[in-house]
């Protein structure tokens, strides 16, 4: 698990319009450019700056019970999830019930850091 | 020497500052009105500057590099991040800071002893300071210090840890030859989860929680805060609840006293945390001990 590396990316796209936008338009493109350069900083990242697969898909279908249950930081995902849904897919309102309804059967998985 | 003349804690929920605007929801009102009677209580107490104890939402501070406690030590930082701009309509605002406060807190050329603060020259204010201090100095006309907290990413300092930095801010300040007038002002959560299941539930996930709070703050009772604020109890209390040991250290650097003022008032949030402690005079101690160490 690259929890580091998720949380990394979490706050990544949220930290700017563009990249919210640049996200949402093509998750897929987002990430394989995102993980091309997070492959060979200098210096290296921990876990060599790469994503799972399991993290990869979830990321690249949106998946937030999947990052959920994997570890992933909940007030990064919630602001994540917030800003790539709302308000085109959902309300804050219906995003805030989908995200309990899924997130529920995982209680708090750890999300220490 | 300086005196301390409020110490208080107050909420920051960001989705306040979109709520709060007239027809304020009836659910918000009294949350207004605390503010409203904060403002007028730090009016009267005429800070020059204000110390503001808050966590970081991961906003300057990530875990590429995750101070357990820093200082912001420059004389004008910015306030607010562009995603909070876009997420809760806050301004980007210029803030003023007050360096030589910051410094005396922490240290000039060597860290007071006992405590390895991070500090920051760039200190970059997120909601949790910009919210209250909106609310409470709009002008944003007085200096803040800001110390900056880890609540939000485990490992993070312990309840006695923060009541240590309470009790720290306290000495240091009452203690120095620094000429100020000083409000110490906390903020953080009762029991409250975002990105959880017990998120927006319209009301407080664990109300026994609150109330206990409540108890502690009215009493003064350190000791037993410390002793029940454990990471798994916080934890059970909802995932942000560890941002409550910013009112520990509140409650420290007001020398534990019961505090005048212990609210938690009910809303769409669960409930908002309002506390002071009141000076009739300001406080000072020609007898602590002097420079930028603490006892």
């Amino acid at each position: 698990m690259s929890r580091y590396m998720i949380n990394k990316l979490m706050l990544e796209i949220d930290r700017h319009d563009e990249s919210v936008e640049a996200f949402k338009r093509n998750a897929t493109a987002f990430l394989e450019a995102w993980e091309a350069a997070a492959l060979s900083p200098n210096p290296p990242y921990p876990d060599g700056g790469s994503l799972t697969p399991d993290e990869r898909e979830a990321f690249a279908n949106w998946d937030f019970e999947k990052l959920y249950a994997l570890g992933a930081h909940p007030y990064l995902l919630w602001h994540l999830v917030r800003a790539i849904f709302v308000p085109e897919r959902l309300t804050v309102e219906e995003l805030g019930d989908a995200f309990k309804a899924a997130v529920a059967k995982h209680d708090w998985p750890d999300f220490s850091t | 020497m300086a005196e301390i003349v409020l110490t208080a804690g107050v909420p920051h929920t960001p989705l306040l500052w979109r709520l709060l605007r007239e027809p304020i929801p009836e659910d918000l009102q009294t949350v207004a009105s605390n503010f409203d009677r904060f403002r007028e209580l730090l009016a009267i107490a005429r800070p020059d500057v204000i110390v503001f104890v808050a966590s970081d939402h991961f906003r300057q501070l990530a875990t590429s590099n995750m101070p357990a406690f820093m200082i912001g030590k420059a004389a004008e930082m910015r306030g607010t991040h562009p995603n909070e701009e876009r997420a809760f309509g806050l301004p980007f605002v210029p803030v003023p800071g007050d360096p030589e406060a910051a410094r005396l807190v922490l240290g000039h050329h060597e860290l007071p002893d006992g405590f390895d603060f991070a500090y920051s020259d760039e200190p970059w204010l997120d909601h949790s300071f910009m919210v209250p201090l909106l609310y409470l100095t709009p002008q944003l006309d007085v200096p803040v210090v800001p110390v900056y907290t880890n609540t939000n990413a485990p490992p993070l300092p312990s309840a006695r840890r923060f009541v240590e930095l309470g009790r720290y801010l306290r000495t240091s300040l009452l203690g120095s030859s620094l000429r100020r007038r000083v409000a110490i002002i906390g903020t953080g959560h009762l029991a409250f989860e975002l990105g959880g299941p017990r998120q927006f539930l319209g009301t407080s996930p664990d109300p026994e929680f609150d109330g206990l709070t409540l108890e502690w703050m009215a009493k003064g009772a350190v000791e037993e805060a410390i002793e029940a604020c454990s990471f798994e109890r916080l934890l059970s209390a909802g995932n942000l609840t560890f941002q409550f040991l910013n009112f520990l250290t509140c409650l420290a650097a007001a020398g534990a006293r019961p505090a005048t003022i212990a609210e938690a008032t009910p809303c769409r949030f669960g409930h908002e945390p309002f506390f002071a402690w009141e000076e009739d005079e300001p406080i000072h101690d020609q007898q602590a001990h002097a420079g930028n160490r603490p006892p």
